[in-house]
């Protein structure tokens, strides 16, 4: 592990008008690691998510990326979107693209790839996702996991520094819900560096010994799930991870 | 004379017909892409007067813009050619009416895809360009057809600035022989055969460029 992480996110407040969403979020995440984080709708999992490649802007704090501060005047947001891979809830593939195009389309047009190039790209990360196969349908023809297969694969195709997960299985039912875990597990053994924010207990044991616990815009705790449903002192740290954490 | 003559002597016009919609179209879908497109990349000033241009062109009746530019402009020291003219009319007030069909369609594409191209990196023209436009086009294609079938209904005008169409014929063969109910049967029937073909060459379009899971709505 490196001595400085990846990113390194330190007292982020972002408010949208009165309203505050993040309140003071530290976060650190090392190249290589895992990081799951979890709470309840409205506690500002997705608005971190998006601070992070500047899709929200942050209205105070700091955020290291690789050791640069990005939310300082004068940052290349578009370098800085292209090195974070996004995955979204619903996945978001381009519907009037086929799977070979929706891969390709950010290493030609981004990346300034030859057609050729970029798809023998695309196909290499396809094939890692086993969805080389199905190149040439388009999303309306695809199910859920293999919509989300698709999404990773052109996260990865622009070979981010970090990959971000939002609620990845929100949108799956539970045995493709396994799957995406188990591919999340087999992406970090490859060495993918990922954020994952999620409310399904089951995928984030899963994927990570340990979680960040996010209320009301704050960090409230981190530490295994187990620990956070029996011993924590806050009683609504336990009672999120209660309904599942006794059955862990 | 038969009534085949009639239609015989028709084709004549057919082709100015035709030219006539088919310049009238070109224009409207340049000038209408345009504005599209102006408003999505533009700033809220150019929005503002786009929005503008398009209330007021979508407002004026097409023979009154049509005699501005071809009998007004002159007055001014400007001639536009009988074609021009009707480009700068028809043409322009099909392309009002296209932008507020585009305008709809935009609305339909997917937010959510809208947003993971930014979060890839693209520019504002590039997610206008890549993802944007292809889908608009799609969405926008029964809108598109009744724009066209408009301006093909509104070709006749055509004749009023000298342009022998099909209507124009007709008129000189009324003038000539007196049987009115006959020839004006057959010039309803020579545009209901090139709405036809024009319906025929929509649907080879559609069926060229279909996407699964991608109707317009």
């Amino acid at each position: 592990m490196n001595a400085s992480p990846l990113i390194e996110i330190r007292q982020l407040v972002t408010r949208f008008g009165e309203h505050t969403v993040l309140n003071g979020v530290d976060l650190d995440l090392y190249a290589g690691e895992i990081k799951v984080v979890m709470g309840p709708s409205g506690c500002g999992k997705s608005t971190l998510l998006r601070c992070l490649n500047r899709l929200v802007e942050p209205s105070s704090g700091l955020i290291r990326f690789r050791g640069q501060d990005i939310t300082a005047p004068g940052t290349d947001v578009r370098a800085l979107r292209q090195s974070i891979g996004f995955v979204f809830q619903q996945f978001a593939l381009y519907r009037h693209l086929t799977v070979l195009d929706n891969v390709s389309l950010g290493l030609r047009k981004l990346r300034g790839l030859r057609r050729a190039e970029a798809e023998q790209k695309a196909l290499q990360e396809l094939d890692r996702l086993e969805m080389a196969g199905h190149r040439d349908k388009y999303p309306a023809q695809l199910s859920g996991g293999q919509k989300q297969r698709v999404a990773i694969a052109r996260a990865l195709a622009m070979d981010p520094a970090v990959v971000v997960f939002d609620e990845p299985t929100s949108a799956l039912d539970p045995v493709m819900s396994r799957e995406v875990a188990a591919l999340i597990n087999r992406l970090h053994d490859e060495g993918v560096t990922m954020l994952c924010v999620t409310h399904d207990l089951v995928l984030a044991q899963n994927i990570a010994d340990e979680v960040i616990f996010l209320d009301q815009g704050r960090v409230l705790a981190q530490d295994s799930i187990a620990r956070l449903a029996k011993d924590h002192a806050d009683p609504r740290v336990r009672a999120f991870f209660g309904r599942d954490g006794d059955k862990a | 004379m038969s009534f085949l003559d009639i239609l015989r002597q028709l084709a004549h016009g057919v082709g100015y017909t035709l030219l006539v919609t088919l310049a009238c179209s070109v224009t409207g879908l340049l000038s209408g892409l345009l504005i599209a497109g102006g408003r999505q990349l533009g700033g809220a000033a150019s929005t503002l007067l786009l929005d503008v241009y398009t209330y007021v062109f979508r407002g004026v009746p097409v023979l009154v813009l049509l005699f501005v530019v071809y009998f007004g402009l002159p007055g001014l020291g400007l001639t536009a050619a009988p074609l021009l003219a009707m480009m700068l009319s028809l043409g322009l007030i099909a392309g009002a009416y296209l932008a507020e069909v585009f305008r709809g369609a935009l609305a339909s594409v997917d937010a959510g895809e809208i947003l993971a191209a930014r979060a890839s990196g693209m520019t504002r023209g590039q997610i206008f360009r890549f993802i944007e436009l292809p889908q608009m086009l799609r969405f926008a294609v029964p809108g598109m057809v009744n724009e066209f079938t408009t301006v093909l209904k509104y070709s006749p005008f055509a004749y009023t600035v000298g342009l022998p169409e099909v209507t124009k014929e007709a008129m000189s063969l009324v003038a000539t022989t007196h049987r009115g109910i006959e020839i004006y049967l057959a010039v309803g029937l020579v545009y209901f055969a090139i709405f036809r073909l024009l319906m025929v060459f929509i649907r080879w379009l559609e069926r060229r460029y279909e996407i699964p899971g991608m109707r317009p709505a």
